[in-house]
């Protein structure tokens, strides 16, 4: 049912794919995805995250105090709204007749949006420390805020914004990803590891050893093939299976840090590749794995990018992933890309 | 002498022959002890295969602490010298590398599957004495090569593993390349495919064991299973599903590697010598307020004669001995050893003693199967030479020493050995891999005369030893007929056997 969904939507991105990417530097190597949009942002605030409304037609940046919208069909900005502090975290779910939520740094505070219209439902203060990363989990109801400078992750219930539980880590924290099973994992860029949550009473339950992959800062997990794509800053990505903790594939990537992963399955639809992980950072360049099957995963190209990538985001509704690169000269620019830039 | 040095003295005596009778094994050396030394890694070089793990390889040896010297398969044997161990990865063409460590006196650890017979580990015979398992040649047998089963669970391997009589995961849910071999009877499975002893995935051979060729091993040999690329496949958990007693004696490809390893480069336990005076007087140190009971048909007709003759020398070493005939009840309790003479019928003496949790002797070789020693199948499972239209093989009296380097070979050398005087009938079985086989019937290394399962092993059935377990094929009359090797071999089973 799901795959359905996704294969109605992919083709007209496809389509339109097509039409934008002309002037944009070529695609390296195979990678089969090419520039649907290329929107450019003013006022020159790094974008430090991105999400995308849970039915893909929206898309939603922050960037400084500003959150804004935009028409994933066609790229055209929404509404925005002022923040009031710098906002560093974005995401969304369902709940409530669809929610956005994002973190602001300081004062440190979760905000609530309705989607219809983009509008501040709630303010509710974090008292975990100033927050660095926000993400949500379906399955648990659940908001996971990751302050850095406090070394924590706090569990807040999506419903109410109240703070449940808290998990002290030590070295440092990256990108995080859950099961929304009861277990949240961490990457640890310091430690060379990925740091793991059982979610519950928010407790350490043991380090995942990235082996051959130094400062892990990107993370993303299959929910469905238990599998975590992670991106080290050597330059080398593993695939871990979390049953056991163990890395059985390594693929080169590019190098630099802070890399960010995500992933989804069917990115090009059901007759393309089984799944992908996406992978940008400094580099400037965009790598992709792609799924051949869940024993099965090969280095799918790369794509070079006009700058170091900020946030990431990839919609499986929407069929699109979205690449926000630092400023460049006054503004900053989103490029969003679909399946059809190649051979599938 | 003062107190104090007649203690020390006696401690020192009491250690000592602690150390004859009882040492199975030798303990495993700590990492710290192999710290520093030098690993002659021999690989394929430039002739590799690709892709191929090797360089993992040796830096997976680096950081257990070796000095890692790799070398390609044309270097000379002499580039061993100086070496604690020898590591050979399958990317080394076996024709290239010929046998040219095969007398090395140092370990050799290889998953160089191709090699084992030029090294004397395996037969020739490809596909019957060892095979390769791949995805491209054997797509579904490359599946099944991800599971292996846990055959041996008593040796230092074994036991530092934690491994038991089940299934574990050997590399990562991908098809892959694994090698298999059926070593000789000197050798040691430890773990196979699909729970055939034949299709070994990890045995080794100890050093002085006799290989599969008939040439003893002049050091430790380990085989293992691997391919050229799997090594980063071998299976281990981490994070949370490493607190799971269940997920972690599943994979344990990596710990079995490592722990192989470790075992090759270990010292190997001290060779007996053989003095059968040595041997007796220590008998009879241990034989000091044990008790020993020897169960017979009485008033037997042939065999009467010797059974007296065995309870009179075990009483002469200071041993208890009460005799029990072959159809009193089981009574087992406080005794230290339980000796079944060859002149029981196993008719009658039916299923007692089997369980016993005491030490046992078995001089009769077709109550293997009802000892829990070998399989059901006789003259399949267990047998007998020179018995007159019982068997087609004609009578005996040598014996093929294959496991020299335990105590129960009383210091005998390799090979063939005279055990009685004149032919006669001698026994047989076919025991599970966690037997140790000291001798077999001269060619017929499948039929193993003398054999011993230490405490806790994989008995047939899955029954599991309670106490140590030992076959020595005395058929009714042949304790008289023994040669003084003989004799020395019953006095060292006795020992190995009531230490357990």
């Amino acid at each position: 049912m799901i795959r359905t969904a996704r294969l109605t939507l992919a083709g007209p991105l496809a389509a339109a794919a097509a039409a934008v990417a002309a002037g944009f530097p070529a695609a390296a190597g195979t990678l089969p995805f090419a520039i649907t949009h290329r929107i450019e942002v003013t006022g020159g605030s790094p974008i430090a995250a991105l999400a995308f409304a849970p039915d893909g037609r929206q898309a939603y940046a922050a960037a400084g105090d500003e959150l804004r919208s935009f028409d994933v069909a066609t790229g055209e900005p929404g509404a925005v709204v002022q923040a009031r502090g710098q906002l560093v975290g974005l995401a969304t779910s369902s709940e409530g007749g669809g929610s956005l939520y994002a973190a602001v740094r300081a004062p440190a505070r979760l905000l609530v949006l309705s989607l219809h219209p983009l509008r501040i439902r709630a303010d509710d203060p974090i008292r975990s420390g100033a927050p660095s990363a926000l993400l949500y989990e379906l399955g648990e109801h659940a908001l996971y805020v990751e302050s850095r400078s406090g070394h924590s992750v706090a569990r807040l219930d999506s419903g109410d914004g109240k703070t449940i539980g808290v998990a002290r880590l030590q070295g440092d924290l990256a990108q995080m990803a859950g099961d929304g099973r009861g277990t949240l994992y961490v990457a640890n860029p310091a430690g060379d590891t990925i740091d793991v949550i059982a979610t519950d009473k928010m407790r350490f339950t043991g380090a995942i050893p990235t082996p051959n992959c130094h400062a892990p800062t990107g993370l993303d997990l299959d929910p469905v093939g238990r599998r975590l794509f992670v991106a080290c800053g050597n330059g080398t990505a593993l695939v871990i299976d979390t049953d056991m903790g163990f890395a059985f594939e390594q693929l080169p990537i590019q190098k630099g840090a802070p890399l960010r992963t995500v992933f989804t399955f069917h990115p090009g639809g059901p007759n393309g590749w089984k799944g992908g992980a996406f992978i940008a950072g400094d580099g400037p360049v965009l790598d992709a794995i792609r799924m051949n099957a869940f024993i099965s995963y090969t280095s799918a190209g790369s794509m070079p990018l006009s700058g170091p990538a900020t946030a990431l985001a990839v919609s499986p509704a929407g069929g699109q992933l979205w690449i926000a690169l630092a400023p460049h000269r006054a503004d900053v620019e989103i490029l969003a890309l679909s399946a059809g830039g190649g051979a599938q | 002498m003062s107190g104090l040095m007649k203690r020390v003295r006696a401690a020192t005596l009491c250690a000592a022959l602690a150390a004859v009778a009882f040492p199975a094994h030798a303990a495993l050396a700590p990492w710290s002890a192999l710290h520093g030394k030098t690993v002659l890694f021999v690989t394929g070089g430039a002739d590799s295969p690709t892709p191929n793990d090797d360089a993992l390889v040796a830096r997976h040896l680096e950081q257990l602490g070796w000095v890692v010297h790799t070398v390609d398969a044309a270097a000379p044997a002499s580039d061993a010298d100086g070496a604690a161990l020898i590591v050979l990865s399958s990317t080394a063409n076996a024709h290239v590398l010929g046998n040219k460590y095969a007398d090395t006196p140092v370990p050799i650890f290889t998953w160089n599957t191709y090699d084992y017979p030029n090294l004397g580990l395996t037969g020739p015979v490809l596909h019957q004495d060892f095979e390769v398992i791949d995805p491209v040649q054997h797509y579904p047998d490359s599946f099944a090569v991800l599971y292996a089963y846990g055959a041996n669970i008593t040796s230092e391997i074994s036991r530092a593993v934690g491994l038991k009589p089940r299934l574990f995961g050997t590399l990562y849910l991908e098809p892959q390349t694994a090698g298999w071999g059926r070593p000789g009877p000197g050798g040691t499975v430890i773990a196979d495919f699909k729970g055939i002893a034949d299709h070994a995935a990890l045995f080794t051979y100890e050093r002085e064991a006799s290989l599969e060729d008939g040439r003893v091993a002049p050091a430790r040999r380990v085989a293992f299973f691997l391919g050229d690329d799997d090594f980063h496949l071998l299976t281990a958990t981490y994070g949370p599903a490493a607190s799971d007693p269940n997920m972690r004696s599943w994979a344990i490809g990596l710990q079995l590697f490592d722990t192989a390893l470790r075992w090759a480069a270990s010292a190997p336990p001290r060779m007996p010598a053989y003095d059968p005076s040595a041997l007796q007087a220590t008998l009879r140190h241990v034989a000091h307020g044990k008790r020993v009971l020897f169960v017979e048909r009485m008033d037997a007709g042939e065999g009467a004669e010797a059974d007296e003759h065995m309870v009179a020398h075990l009483r002469s070493l200071g041993f208890t001995v009460t005799v029990a005939d072959q159809s009193d009840p089981e009574r087992v309790r406080g005794q230290d050893l339980v000796i079944v003479s060859g002149t029981c019928s196993k008719w009658k003496l039916a299923n007692k003693y089997a369980d016993a949790a005491v030490p046992l002797i078995s001089l009769e070789g077709l109550m293997s199967d009802t000892m829990h020693f070998s399989g059901f199948d006789r003259y399949v499972d267990y047998g007998e030479h020179g018995e007159e239209r019982e068997s087609d093989d004609p009578a005996e009296s040598y014996l093929d020493i294959v496991g020299a380097w335990n105590p129960m070979a009383a210091g005998l050398k390799p090979g063939l050995v005279k055990f009685a005087a004149d032919p006669g009938v001698l026994k047989w079985a076919r025991p599970l891999p966690d037997a140790i086989v000291i001798a077999t019937l001269p060619n017929e290394p499948q039929e193993c005369a003398i054999f011993g399962y230490p405490k806790d092993a994989r008995m047939a059935g899955g029954f599991i030893a309670p106490a140590r377990r030992a076959l020595l094929p005395l058929d009714n009359p042949t304790y008289d007929e023994l040669t003084p090797q003989g004799s020395a071999m019953f006095d060292a089973v006795v020992l190995w056997t009531i230490g357990g």
